[in-house]
């Protein structure tokens, strides 16, 4: 009879089960859009560049930075409550997700500016993914600084461990997308 | 908690390394590489946020699938870019 305790390779794996589902899932549609923006770009390319020059790449560097701050604020919660430091612990949840309520902020500026300079999503297939892709994301940004609210107020190791891996879902997108829509010209 | 002060340090590096690149006047010929070294900066975050804000660091095995798997598909980016700038 085989020793049905051994542990297999999922065992391995930090944290809650469904929550790398939920990850993997997520940047396996992210991954789709970007392949697809990436491959629609060949159809226009010089379009696709003049369409990113009205971006502001330095606007998206600073939330970049904003949320791989707002990410190291969420990971260091859970040793924090580790080592019984419950009120630092919700302090770095609740700054982790001001921050990503700043990320809103500067985000919904960009979004300003493009509508103040009559871009919308139909003035160029660039548009329509930038779009798409970042209003996608900044959708789960909102949910993400609700969740670290809600965690922080129901501050519990496993809380704790389930609320930062969304956050660091959401992080991990943007590392990917912020170069694809806003850098690659 | 010092690994994650250094992951953060990391990522900021970075961050500020592929904008510079992007913000930079690359000259035409060096435009190519400047694409690759920004999706290789892009791979770099995404593997230090999966090692040490998400914990892979602790599980090798993953940590190598995802890795191989984030690099396969910052190569097919990288593959589309290299035609779009070439037509």
């Amino acid at each position: 009879m085989s020793d049905m305790t051994e542990p297999g390779a999922l065992d391995e794996l930090p944290g809650d089960l469904m929550m790398w589902v939920l990850i993997v899932s997520e940047l396996l549609v992210f991954g789709a859009g970007l392949a697809a923006f990436m491959a629609v770009r060949l159809t226009d390319p010089a379009g696709f560049a003049a369409a990113q020059d009205a971006l502001h790449r330095t606007g998206a560097g600073i939330n970049t930075v904003v949320l791989v701050t707002s990410g190291f604020l969420a990971a260091i919660a859970g040793p924090l409550l580790a080592g019984g430091q419950l009120l630092r612990a919700r302090a770095a949840l609740v700054a982790a997700a001001a921050l990503g309520v700043l990320f809103l902020v500067i985000k919904g500026a960009e979004y300003a500016d493009k509508a103040e300079r009559g871009i919308a999503w139909d003035t160029h297939p660039f548009y329509t993914f930038y779009y798409l892709l970042t209003g996608f994301h900044a959708a789960h940004v909102v949910a993400g600084v609700l969740i670290l609210l809600l965690v922080a107020w129901k501050a519990n190791a496993r809380n704790i461990e389930v609320g930062s891996a969304f956050w660091h879902m959401v992080d991990l997108i943007w590392v990917l997308l912020f170069p694809v829509i806003y850098l690659l010209r | 908690m010092s690994d994650l002060i250094r992951a953060w340090a990391t990522l900021i590096a970075l961050s500020l390394g592929s904008t510079a690149l992007a913000v930079s006047a690359i000259p035409p010929a060096w435009q190519p590489a400047a694409g690759a070294a920004i999706l290789i900066l892009a791979w770099a975050k995404a593997r230090v946020i999966l090692a040490r804000y998400l914990g892979l660091a602790a599980a090798p095995f993953w940590a190598r699938g995802f890795g191989i798997a984030l690099g396969v598909f910052c190569v097919v980016l990288l593959v589309l870019y290299l035609i779009a700038i070439t037509l």
